[in-house]
């Protein structure tokens, strides 16, 4: 305890540009984890619609392709993808990445990254929506089919406006999930947190001061348990008032990314 | 076709031993999740508020950080503060603590789904509070915690892999994977195999789980 807390060990956080790099390197990790999660949420959409379609053969290729990429740890997923995209794959990404984006995010690496991270996520997702969906009432669809909408209208304007919104806790924690999972990506040397935590860590980088690993990435691990609490705290204000709107609660258990448990109101 | 099974046949000896290190590093992880989560679920349950508040921030911190960083802080932080452990002992104990606050979770959650009216009663019956969560709310509570906490202990076997690629090197499947990877050029089918090996894994505890919850499902 002494030494945690021995002010000398945490003096590499004022001198020079330590705290600095270390929050430069946590924002490549946010930025990682929103486009993967909008790529995310949109392809485990399609996904979660081919699974639930009328069609026997897509039904059953879209159950297959989730199960796939759900099944399999997301750390094997970027190592393999990172050893086996093609070359023109990545160059392409470089060639093509939009400006905006950070020059640590150009790399031909992070498209491997992104597509691992996708791929995981929008299989997850689309089983999260798939529930979301079929917890709902079978008379819905059924009263909306006998009042003559189509296929089409039913999905557009009864089923998914009530069922996406049930998924709306499931998806945060699994947003919470992807959050903490960009960390992966420095295993394939993506310049981000953990990779600036331990250049920091590493030799006299910046002001002299070497930092002691252990509170560095206490540090960094604050720095998570921070967003992920805000993100937490926000979506369980968006819980409560959906709930005094409409009457009906949803409660995931928590700690289940990929299951969803609805509960209806009485 | 034939390369594929050749890298299997040419490399079982590694990739075995990499699926042993897995099976024995996930066992040990559960069992710490198992004794350390109901520890947790006890103290959120408590009848006083510290006790509660405690039980809360572990859940809040175990579950809102990666694990990789929980890798690093208890294996080369530790180390370089002079704590001599070694990589199965962070690796197991990283892996564990982690699971455990889901498991705390579910645990919670599962004491909450049974009744009230169960436990008043037990309590008018004249039940101890110890008494009343050990044969009153805890075996109903089981029942529906265990399809939760199959999810729980799929998501942790594939949580596994990470510790043999993070700066630990353990030398599970995916780790074995990756060197016989880099020792053949067979990427894919060296990837492949272990996939096979993860799948068998997560299909073994799911059949498991399954089997558990036939066995304590109510015969109506």
């Amino acid at each position: 305890m002494g030494y945690l807390f021995d002010p000398d060990n945490w003096e590499w956080l004022i001198t020079g540009n330590n705290a600095r790099f270390i929050l430069e390197g946590f924002v490549v990790n946010l930025q990682l984890a929103l486009i993967a999660m909008v790529f995310a949420l949109a392809v485990g959409l399609a996904l979660a619609l081919a699974r639930i379609s009328r069609s026997p053969a897509l039904r059953f290729a879209a159950g297959t392709w989730i199960d796939v990429w759900r099944n399999l740890p997301l750390i094997f997923i970027i190592l393999y993808l990172a050893l086996a995209l093609p070359e023109s794959w990545r160059d392409a990404y470089e060639d093509n990445a939009p400006e905006l984006l950070p020059d640590v995010l150009q790399t031909g690496r992070v498209f491997a990254a992104l597509l691992a991270l996708v791929l995981y996520n929008s299989a997850v997702l689309a089983e999260i929506m798939r529930a979301g969906i079929q917890s709902l009432d079978r008379g819905q669809g059924e009263a909306a089919a006998a009042l003559g909408l189509s296929y089409r209208q039913r999905m557009r304007h009864v089923i998914l406006p009530q069922g996406l919104r049930r998924m709306v806790p499931a998806t945060v924690s699994q947003l919470i999930t992807l959050n903490k999972d960009t960390t992966l990506v420095s295993i394939i040397a993506i310049q981000e947190v953990m990779r600036h935590g331990r250049i920091v860590t590493g030799f006299n980088f910046f002001g002299g001061v070497q930092a002691p690993v252990l509170q560095v990435f206490i540090f960094i691990g604050l720095l998570f348990v921070a967003t992920n609490l805000a993100l937490s705290r926000l979506s369980r204000r968006l819980e409560i008032r959906e709930r005094e709107r409409s009457g009906t609660t949803v409660e995931p258990i928590s700690g289940l990314e990929d299951q969803v448990v609805t509960v209806e109101a009485r | 076709m034939g390369a594929l099974f050749e890298v299997l046949t040419d490399n079982f000896d590694e990739l075995a031993s990499g699926l042993w290190v897995t099976l024995r590093l996930v066992g040990a992880s559960f069992a710490i999740a198992l004794v350390v989560g109901t520890l947790v679920a006890a103290l959120r349950i408590a009848p006083s508020k510290w006790l509660q508040r405690l039980g809360g921030v572990y859940v809040e911190t175990f579950r809102n950080v990666p694990l990789l960083v929980l890798l690093f802080i208890s294996f080369a932080g530790l180390r370089r503060a002079g704590v001599p452990i070694t990589n199965w002992t962070a690796g197991i104990a990283s892996l564990g603590l982690y699971t455990a606050a889901y498991v705390a979770e579910v645990l919670r959650s599962g004491v909450f789904a049974v009744s009230k009216g169960q436990i008043e009663a037990a309590l008018s019956l004249g039940f101890s509070y110890p008494a009343t969560l050990r044969r009153i709310v805890l075996p109903q509570a089981f029942r529906t915690v265990i399809a939760p906490l199959a999810s729980i202990t799929i998501a942790m076997i594939k949580n596994s892999a990470i510790v043999g690629v993070s700066l630990l090197a353990l030398p599970d499947l995916l780790k074995e994977a990756r060197i016989v990877q880099s020792r053949t050029f067979e990427t894919d089918e060296a990837f492949f195999w272990a996939a096979v090996g993860y799948l068998l894994i997560t299909a073994s505890a799911t059949l498991a789980f399954r089997l558990l919850e036939r066995r304590f499902a109510i015969r109506r």
